[in-house]
């Protein structure tokens, strides 16, 4: 079916995002709490943008919302826009300590309020990191709390059991908000020691013991190079068919 | 001690094993370990998680998610002070002060001794008796700043008559 976005005529399937929808168009929304990786979470309400459906209008967040019938959407109203500032400003006084809200509160050009700043927090609680987790197999971390005291966390702040070190919550955090310690061939993340190993190759560590082992859990057969990294793995690959000789 | 912690553990196992291995028993499992316990030890929210094979993060996020549930060992007299609107607007929050000036306690914490906690509720739902307290599961109606004193002095002797 077709449905118009911002005067464009967009060809979408049933059931798709009008996010999703606008990103294939070559349309811009705006997202913190996106990933392609997974499906909407609505959290971070950035991506809001007018709906209208027969004649209704309506607000909704368009990673959450699903196309089933024509409508009509913008995504850049003087209301809309007016509405991703608040947002902006919110997040911001949230995480005040992220370099990506502040340069996002600047460009929306919030003005200062009696809101107080949040200087030590980057966090802006968008649960990419627990989503991330989850899909790596390990769920070491979770939201913990509720309300203004909510925040991703390992179970009693401890080091966790489960966790494999691989630090798919920290590349994926949109506001870089986790910290990861790399020195001396270790990793700390989430309060746990691990132990880098080694690129075969290029000497480079790339991962840590406990990832290596998960992998080698779910695989059938044993990987000969399983100590190699990403990137000379690649190099090898393209020397084998030929491309760079 | 360590036999008390052994017979715990037990305890727990029994309330856990009653329940099919099913996500949809976590609250029920948590509300009965905190009504025994009342308050959840970790072990439980370990074993929880084996039962019904949900990652312990999660259950450990739920268990931080509702007020109901408590991480830590709760006082024999648990002192729950109303501070909805009603309450709030007849000077809960001098109560609160009074507890702390007398026990020592702020709301979410527990006297060394181990005989009171103290914690704030957002409503009792008994607005016309404000403001209320409630020690453990008896209500305290339009308590004053020097009557909160006076219910303390009551559980102070460790005699449950006092109910």
């Amino acid at each position: 079916m077709k449905i118009l976005i911002d005067d464009l005529e967009v060809e979408v399937t049933h059931g798709e995002t009008i996010l999703t929808s606008a990103r294939k168009a070559g349309i811009h929304i705006p997202t913190l709490c996106y990933h392609e990786a997974f499906e909407g979470q609505g959290r971070c309400r950035l991506c809001l943008v007018e709906v209208d459906c027969r004649g209704v209008k309506q607000v909704v967040t368009s990673c959450t919302y699903p196309v089933t019938e024509e409508i009509t959407v913008r995504t850049s109203t003087p209301g809309i826009e007016k509405m991703r500032k608040n947002i902006v400003m919110l997040l911001y006084k949230q995480a005040s300590a992220s370099t990506i809200l502040h340069d996002m509160y600047l460009e929306y050009g919030c003005s200062e309020n009696s809101l107080s700043d949040n200087p030590e927090e980057k966090c802006m609680v968008c649960n990419l990191c627990v989503l991330a987790c989850e899909e790596m197999g390990s769920s070491a971390i979770s939201l913990i709390m509720r309300g203004t005291e909510k925040r991703a966390a390992t179970p009693y702040d401890e080091a966790s059991e489960v966790c494999l070190g691989c630090g798919a919550c920290a590349a994926i955090c949109p506001t870089q908000a986790i910290e990861v310690i790399e020195r001396d061939g270790y990793r700390i993340i989430w309060n746990k020691k691990f132990t880098l190993l080694k690129c075969q190759h290029c000497g480079r560590s790339f991962a840590t013991e406990e990832q290596l082992a998960y992998i080698d859990s779910k695989g059938k057969y044993a990987d000969p190079d399983s100590l190699i990294c990403l990137n000379c793995r690649r190099k090898m690959t393209a020397e084998k068919i030929g491309i760079f000789t | 001690m360590a036999e008390e912690a052994a017979h715990t553990e037990g305890g727990i196992r029994g309330i856990i094993q009653a329940y099919p291995r099913e996500k949809r028993f976590i609250l029920p499992l948590m509300q009965d370990i905190q009504k025994e316990y009342n308050y959840l030890p970790r072990e439980a929210l370990l074993t929880i998680a084996n039962h019904v094979g949900v990652p312990f993060s999660k259950v450990y996020s739920m268990a931080t998610f509702y007020k109901a549930f408590s991480l830590t060992p709760k006082g024999r007299y648990n002192i729950r002070v109303c501070d909805g609107t009603a309450c709030h607007i007849k000077n809960s929050a001098v109560l609160i002060d009074q507890i702390y000036n007398n026990l020592g306690i702020k709301p979410g914490e527990t006297t060394g001794d181990g005989m009171f906690s103290l914690e704030t509720v957002n409503c009792l739902g008994a607005c016309a008796i404000a403001p209320v307290v409630m020690v453990n599961e008896m209500v305290h109606p339009k308590v004053s700043s020097s009557g909160i004193l006076d219910v303390i002095k009551r559980y102070k002797g460790g005699s449950d008559d006092a109910n």
